[in-house]
């Protein structure tokens, strides 16, 4: 099957986290599930992507704004990219991401087009 | 940065992140103050949450723990800073912020190890009491959350919270500033740093309801802070190679405690192969340094009496006119009814039970060991060793009836048969 790249996009609710939030040792334990998760899925992650930095600049027509920031209802936290030949594949490799669930936190997961804009 | 780069071959050792969450709490609330200490937990733990995903991409930095203390240094920088905004203070710096804004001095490994030992000493306060002292050491030392330590100490995350929320309000009364005590000033501490300590350890080694796992984890926390206390001028005392000594004899026997089904074994049915080697020779190594000097503690005494069992090459080799005389000693520095209960166990061993309950004769435990399993039970096993079968019947009855759990109840039947 043709594979296709997809765009994944962490968004979170600013203060919106609430929930227990897990100890150092959890942690670890996620971290090093974590890894693992990554390993297993080394040849569909084609970009682990990075966090992003709050704040930023909003073009528009309107000019150059700054933004978006924190007091927005959503943000965007960071970004990936992964290849799978369906979206019920990338669905199920971000699903099996340790700490993926969260409250507050989503993903959007967007197929690229691969044409240029 | 792409998929097909490998990450870098580091790897965190275990328990890195509990550790180190000690370390930063210890030397970020020595910059900006007690009274922050709940920012800078957070700030630490939103370190860690973000070193999860830049170390799973990029590998574990050189420095890990310089890489952690950065980001959680601005992350409490901005806390400060919103929780100024938040409370419309002046529109100035508060102290804690310019504290941080403040080069940090480059830290270097025995600072920090300064930073923890006091917090331990701050934690150790006596104005605080004892069973929250504990609670706020597993917090800030140890890094165990809430339900952690409640999971720990066969309690509830409410009387967790309760216990911690008591003994930071009583330190913010007590205005304890970090700044101002410096170690050696704490020296006079020390004894409820012990007490601290060995409350820790005891709550690994004389569980009888958690699991293996825990119960280790408990011990290894104690040994580790006992380790760094012994390893500084202000805690290297005879006290604590003794403390050191009788820590590791016991944690040595802990894996031999119990059988393939968790089931408790008696002292004389544990296969002494199975004992540890490596703390058997921590432990002769500690109770050489604790006989420098010519105090005697309670710990030298017990220590003295776990050498004793531990080096003892069986059970039935085993020097009980030795370990009634050091059970004596022990009463006699830390009078306790359990003492004198052990002492005659022991000079049962060496003169027959008779000897040893004449040692008890007379003596009503007190309130909070009336009825106590223990009591119960060596009455119970006394009496029927010297043939009186009323008596011994009645001491089983009870003891089996306040057994504190399924696994003790199984070897009091056993032993008491």
């Amino acid at each position: 099957m043709a594979k296709h790249e997809y765009l994944v996009l962490n968004r979170f609710t600013p203060g919106g986290g609430g929930g227990d939030k897990p100890s150092p040792e959890a942690m670890q334990k996620m971290f090093a599930a974590f890894k693992e998760w990554m390993k297993t899925h080394e040849d569909e992650i084609v970009d682990f992507g990075d966090k992003l930095v709050p704040g930023g600049r909003v073009l528009s027509d309107g000019g150059v704004a700054e933004g978006p920031w924190v007091e927005s209802k959503e943000v965007v936290g960071g970004y990936m990219i992964l290849t799978a030949d369906s979206y019920e594949r990338a669905v199920e490799i971000m699903q099996a991401m340790p700490g993926g669930k969260r409250p507050g936190v989503s993903f959007e997961i967007r197929e690229l087009s691969g044409q240029t804009m | 940065m792409t998929a097909d780069a490998p990450p870098p071959p580091r790897e965190l050792v275990d328990h890195y992140f509990r550790h180190e969450h000690g370390r930063l709490v210890a030397v970020l609330v020595r910059r900006v103050g007690l009274q922050h200490v709940e920012a800078v937990e957070d700030a630490v733990q939103g370190a860690m949450m973000a070193a999860l995903g830049a170390w799973a991409r990029k590998g574990v930095p050189d420095e890990p723990g310089a890489w952690l203390y950065r980001v959680a240094h601005n992350e409490l920088l901005d806390a400060l800073r919103t929780e100024r905004r938040r409370r419309r203070i002046l529109d100035e710096a508060s102290p804690a912020e310019e504290a941080l804004a403040q080069p940090a001095a480059a830290t270097f490994e025995d600072e920090v190890r300064d930073e923890l030992l006091r917090m331990l000493f701050i934690c150790c306060d006596e104005r605080v009491p004892e069973a929250s002292r504990l609670v706020l050491a597993l917090k800030t030392l140890c890094g165990f959350s809430t339900s952690e330590i409640a999971a720990r100490l066969f309690t509830s995350d409410a009387n967790v919270y309760k216990r911690l929320a008591r003994a930071r309000a009583r330190l913010g009364e007590l205005a304890v500033d970090l700044s101002t005590p410096p170690l050696d000033a704490l020296r006079a501490r020390l004894p409820s740093v012990h007490a601290v300590i060995y409350l820790l350890f005891n709550e690994g080694y004389l569980s009888s309801r958690a699991d293996q796992a825990i119960r280790v984890e408990l011990c290894e926390e104690a040994l580790r802070l006992g380790g760094l206390l012994a390893a500084h001028r202000v805690g290297a005392s005879p006290q604590t190679a003794a403390l050191m000594a009788l820590m590791h004899l016991h944690a040595a026997r802990l894996a031999a405690r119990t059988d393939a089904t968790g089931g408790l074994l008696l002292l004389q049915e544990q296969d002494r192969s199975r004992w540890d080697a490596r703390h058997l020779r921590e432990g002769a190594r500690w109770l050489e340094r604790s006989a420098r000097g010519d105090a005697v503690t309670r710990y030298h005494a017990e220590a003295g009496i776990a050498a004793e069992h531990a080096f003892a090459p069986s059970f039935e080799a085993t020097d009980w006119g030795a370990i009634a005389a050091l059970y004596e000693r022990l009463e006699r520095v830390a009078p306790s009814p359990l003492h004198r209960l052990n002492r005659a166990v022991a000079v049962a061993e060496r003169d027959g039970a008779s000897a040893g309950l004449l040692l008890l004769d007379g003596r009503s435990p007190p309130g909070w060991l009336e009825g106590h399993y223990l009591w119960e039970a060596v009455l119970a096993d006394l009496h029927r060793r010297a043939g009186d079968r009323g008596p011994a019947a009645a001491h089983r009855e009870r003891a089996l009836a306040a057994a504190p759990s399924e696994a003790v109840r199984a070897l009091l039947r056993r032993r008491l048969a």
